[in-house]
């Protein structure tokens, strides 16, 4: 007896494909992950060593000569912060642009996505100045700001096109129905665009997270994130592999399980809209 | 006075004048159909009324209060949307309960009312179900449920039919027609659908582009159209219209005639006051449709009559016109009475 076999020759060549770009992306993670377990002089051999005795040491320095924990609170709450405060600015922004919209709308839209358009390095300057004007220099406060609005374009457009899809007649049905701006906001669309509204919150979250440019030039000692945490491992007195290695996987571990958990949420995020 | 009062109503969207002061007045109670072809402005009268739409000049007076800039939540009228607009996340019950629970109402008596108006609408079996689970005609109840229940100051449909296929139409139509019967709420119904309008309606608005071209009865807009608009736009099949001369002994004022299909009567050639040749037959059934090309003009008119026929298309027949159903308009297209 013969059971077709599922495995057809182009089905192998995809799968195999699909391998190996996966791996491609993710070696400089998984190299990353194995070096913080080696010693410094083990982290530099060249060829590579891929066999030897694991090692705590790096995460024990790391803790020892940075305060993770301080670095890690300060990554929590500026992303946490600055993701509620953008959510609570593009979700008004983005409903009256998808609800109301008026001849500005969609050159309103392309201005705000415009300004990504720009390297960040080309506002440092004024952006660093009132700052410093405002004595708001490596203050949380600060970071919160920044992110916020690094992100803020990226919030609208997203929640824009989500609430694009929710049909205007069930607003106006609410409306009908006796509800105020906040009765609907809360019993209509709230409840509709949960779903985008977590994953553009999950993707500012993640991208709040990972910024280092801001928060290097802004935040770097109080202040500081562990985005910052991991750059001082990259010092003039030469580079320490296997503890910037380990301080890396410390910085990245919180929010990488966070993604693992909600990565249904995150992919919905970033494809949505392109299958109607 | 008259419960809701519309004055001069007018609406623009940049340079288009799209409701051009409408005036009309409604009483409580009274079923009216707003009717006319599409881009006539038909919706965007009934979505200002309701406040979904701004309202640029006159004013619009709901039982004694001008309401002309008051908020659609503020108004206390139901509107039951053509794409049904239920919320998709709540369950039947909740769709309907919702008005009165953002008017924070007594649970009990929002129980009691969802309950009534379901029982009504045979919805109740259906109560802890989502729109999703529902078919059309259900969902397009659950929806004049969620109007019900609220007992509005006036309900407003807005092409409620149109999603529905035909039985169901017809169906859901005689069910609005009894609701109204029962519940006699002032309403007022927006359609395209002529037979929605002569059924249901008490008075049928016929409009077109941003005017209103006459209001009446349904009867009064059939027997007595105002113009050549109404008189082509009410009435399946469509009014026969022929130049004046045709049909000797009229005004001299009035250019063209028309004559209702069912008021020309078939005869042996010769005999008739007009004649015509056959260009085709349409047995219906109930009735039948000649569709003739009359002699001396390639005027084409349409006969109905109620028994079968023999004729056949390219047989030559004679036609005759009942006079004192005759419809004569002048050069504007004014009926001439």
């Amino acid at each position: 007896m013969s059971i077709k076999s599922k495995w057809t020759p182009s089905m192998i060549a995809r799968t195999t494909a699909a391998w190996g770009i996966a791996l491609l992306l993710l070696f400089p993670l998984i190299f990353m992950g194995i070096t913080a377990f080696k010693t410094e002089l083990q982290a530099i051999a060249v060829p590579s060593i891929w066999a030897f005795t694991p090692t705590l040491e790096n995460f024990e320095v790391v803790n020892e000569r940075s305060d993770y924990v301080q670095f890690a609170w300060n990554s929590v709450v500026t992303s946490v912060l600055s993701t509620v405060l953008g959510l609570a600015i593009a979700a008004p922004a983005a409903y009256s642009m998808a609800f109301a919209p008026t001849k500005g709308t969609n050159g309103l839209l392309l201005w705000m996505l415009s300004t990504k358009f720009m390297p960040a390095v080309g506002a440092l300057l004024p952006i660093y100045i009132i700052f410093q004007q405002l004595g708001m220099l490596d203050t949380t406060a600060a970071l919160v700001i920044i992110f916020t609005m690094m992100n803020l374009p990226i919030m609208v457009w997203m929640l824009f096109t989500y609430f694009k899809d929710i049909p205007q007649e069930i607003l106006e049905a609410a409306r009908m129905d006796g509800a105020s701006v906040w009765d609907e906001f809360k019993h209509v669309l709230l409840p509709l665009g949960i779903g985008g509204l977590a994953s553009t919150g999950l993707l500012c979250l993640v991208l709040a997270w990972n910024e280092a440019f801001w928060a290097l030039n802004l935040g770097a000692a109080e202040a500081g994130t562990l985005a910052t945490m991991m750059v001082s491992y990259s010092s003039p007195e030469g580079l320490f592999w296997a503890k910037l290695s380990a301080a890396s996987l410390m910085a990245i571990a919180p929010i990488v399980v966070l993604g693992w958990f909600s990565q249904k949420q995150l992919v919905q995020g970033l494809t949505f809209g392109a299958v109607k | 006075m008259s419960y809701l009062e519309l004055k001069g109503v007018e609406k623009y969207y940049g340079d288009f004048h799209a409701i051009k002061g409408i005036n009309l007045n409604i009483q409580k109670g009274e079923f009216v159909v707003f009717v006319g072809p599409s881009g006539c402005g038909k919706s965007t009268l009934l979505r200002m009324i309701a406040g979904l739409e701004e309202i640029n000049g006159g004013d619009l007076v709901l039982d004694g209060n001008n309401i002309t800039d008051t908020l659609p939540s503020k108004r206390d009228l139901a509107m039951v949307f053509q794409s049904y607009a239920l919320y998709p996340h709540m369950t039947v019950e909740e769709n309907m309960s919702f008005a009165l629970r953002i008017a924070k109402e007594d649970p009990a008596v929002i129980k009691e009312k969802v309950e009534q108006a379901a029982a009504k609408l045979n919805l109740t079996d259906y109560l802890k179900r989502t729109p999703k689970e529902l078919s059309g005609g259900q969902r397009q109840r659950v929806a004049i449920g969620r109007a019900i229940v609220r007992a509005p100051k006036v309900f407003l449909f807005d092409e409620p039919l149109s999603n529905l296929d035909a039985a169901l139409r017809g169906q859901t139509r005689v069910e609005i027609a009894h609701l109204h019967r029962e519940l006699n709420a002032t309403s007022i119904y927006v359609t395209h659908d002529q037979v929605e309008a002569m059924t249901l309606a008490d008075r049928v608005v016929v409009m077109q582009a941003g005017v209103i071209e006459q209001c009446g009865s349904p009867m009064e807009l059939y027997e007595r159209p105002a113009n050549k608009f109404v008189a082509q736009f009410i009435g399946m099949p469509m009014m026969n219209l022929m130049p004046a001369n045709m049909i000797p002994g009229q005004n001299d004022a009035a250019v063209e005639v028309g004559v209702r299909p069912e008021h020309f009567t078939l005869t042996a050639v010769g005999e008739g006051q007009l004649k015509g040749r056959v260009e085709m037959v349409e047995a219906l059934g109930n009735e039948t449709l000649i569709h003739l090309e009359l002699e001396g003009s390639n005027e084409m008119v349409i006969v109905r009559q109620y028994e079968q026929t023999s004729v056949r298309p390219d047989e030559q027949v004679g036609i005759n016109y009942d006079a004192s159903q005759l419809h004569c308009f002048d050069a504007q297209g004014q009926a001439i009475r």
